[in-house]
């Protein structure tokens, strides 16, 4: 499957589609930004470039990848999210990066669950990791909120990363973990039930 | 976008990257032959250029081709342009034991051939290391004449411009 076999995932608040070239500035300016600092940034303007161009690129090689995450209402971008297979990483990553300015609202956790249901009931994956800096507290936050717990057993890409396995296809069918997921996102589109917040550390 | 187009010259076919590809294209970056395009790599690196070889094609309409002959891969040729430099550049990689028998010339003029038609632009350049006599060699093989100022983003590399009435024909 190529590029242009992308499918269309459509969430609650979330239009997910392949990555186009006129969205290029907004993945530039977060690769550019102090984001991106646990995601191998911040990068250049050809660093940026040549990145984005892989991104697309990885739907070539492997049939599969990263898509762009858009707002249902507005259609703007607010960051990606899918599965992230370059040479050297030990096993399929499900990886997400969100704009600076988008951070907060529960995009990415519901991206990034809509983007592993997918791989497990549309692809057949058995199960998927995220490599996450030790100092990102946020994304192990929000690996966490996906039920993701530290595989310490798991080979890392190269060291300095820390192994959050997913939980498996049946863990998530139906259970209590997968409502408490479908249940914080619904928090998230209805303001009325807002969550107070969480622990940072 | 349009698919990656398939081009057939006299020896070889010019075709889109697959996953197959990369143990060979990895191999040449982790050489010395990549000293004067900013190697050698490691495979990790060597992976992020791959697939943006395969991605150059959405984001531009055009991008790199794998040389296949008889089910042997020989190398890499494409026209690249990242934002970052003034005019689309055609570039050439041949792998070890494959250079000296004109595969790059061969695929080049397919490539340009193919630019001039698809894409009518108004320059092609290759951006050359001072050092790389080989790439130079050829550029002028091709019928490119160097620039007189070097390259706006690497004050390192000659500026070859093709000759566009010539690769058209």
């Amino acid at each position: 499957m190529g590029h242009r076999d992308i499918p269309v995932l459509d969430t609650q608040r979330l239009v997910l589609r392949g990555p186009e070239p006129q969205e290029y500035p907004d993945f530039k300016a977060t690769f550019a930004s102090y984001r991106s600092r646990f995601m191998g940034g911040p990068l250049n303007g050809y660093e940026a470039w040549m990145l984005y161009a892989a991104e697309i690129g990885h739907w070539e090689i492997r049939g599969y990848g990263m898509w762009m995450v858009h707002l249902r209402d507005t259609d703007e971008t607010v960051g990606m999210a899918g599965g992230w297979f370059p040479a050297k990483w030990p096993e399929r990553e499900i990886a997400w990066i969100l704009w600076p300015e988008q951070a907060g609202k529960g995009y990415a956790l519901e991206a990034t669950h809509a983007v592993r249901r997918y791989y497990y009931e549309q692809k057949g994956w058995e199960t998927a990791v995220s490599y996450i800096d030790p100092k990102n507290l946020e994304a192990i936050r929000l690996a966490e909120r996906l039920g993701c717990t530290k595989d310490a057993g798991a080979p890392s890409v190269d060291g300095n990363d820390a192994v959050y396995r997913h939980p498996s296809p049946e863990a998530l069918r139906g259970t209590q973990l997968a409502h408490g997921i479908d249940m914080e996102i619904a928090h998230y589109a209805d303001p009325l039930f807002k969550p107070k917040g969480w622990a940072l550390d | 976008m349009t698919e990656i187009p398939v081009l057939h010259t006299e020896r070889m076919v010019m075709r889109g990257p697959q996953a197959s590809d990369f143990d060979a294209y990895a191999a040449f970056y982790a050489s010395d032959r990549t000293r004067h395009i900013g190697g050698p790599k490691t495979r990790a690196q060597a992976w992020r250029l791959f697939a943006a070889d395969a991605g150059h094609w959405l984001l531009k309409g055009f991008g790199w081709w794998v040389l296949e002959t008889e089910g042997r891969v020989l190398g890499t040729v494409g026209l690249h342009h990242p934002p970052e430099h003034a005019d689309p550049e055609i570039g050439w990689n041949i792998y070890e034991g494959s250079d000296g028998k004109g595969y790059a010339h061969e695929a080049a003029q397919a490539a340009l051939r193919w630019a001039v038609t698809a894409l009518q632009p108004a320059r092609i350049v290759s951006y050359i290391d001072t050092g790389n006599t080989a790439s130079i060699r050829l550029a002028e093989r091709l019928g490119a004449t160097r620039a007189a100022m070097r390259a706006e983003h690497d004050p390192q590399a000659f500026v070859y411009v093709h000759d566009l009435d010539r690769a058209a024909t």
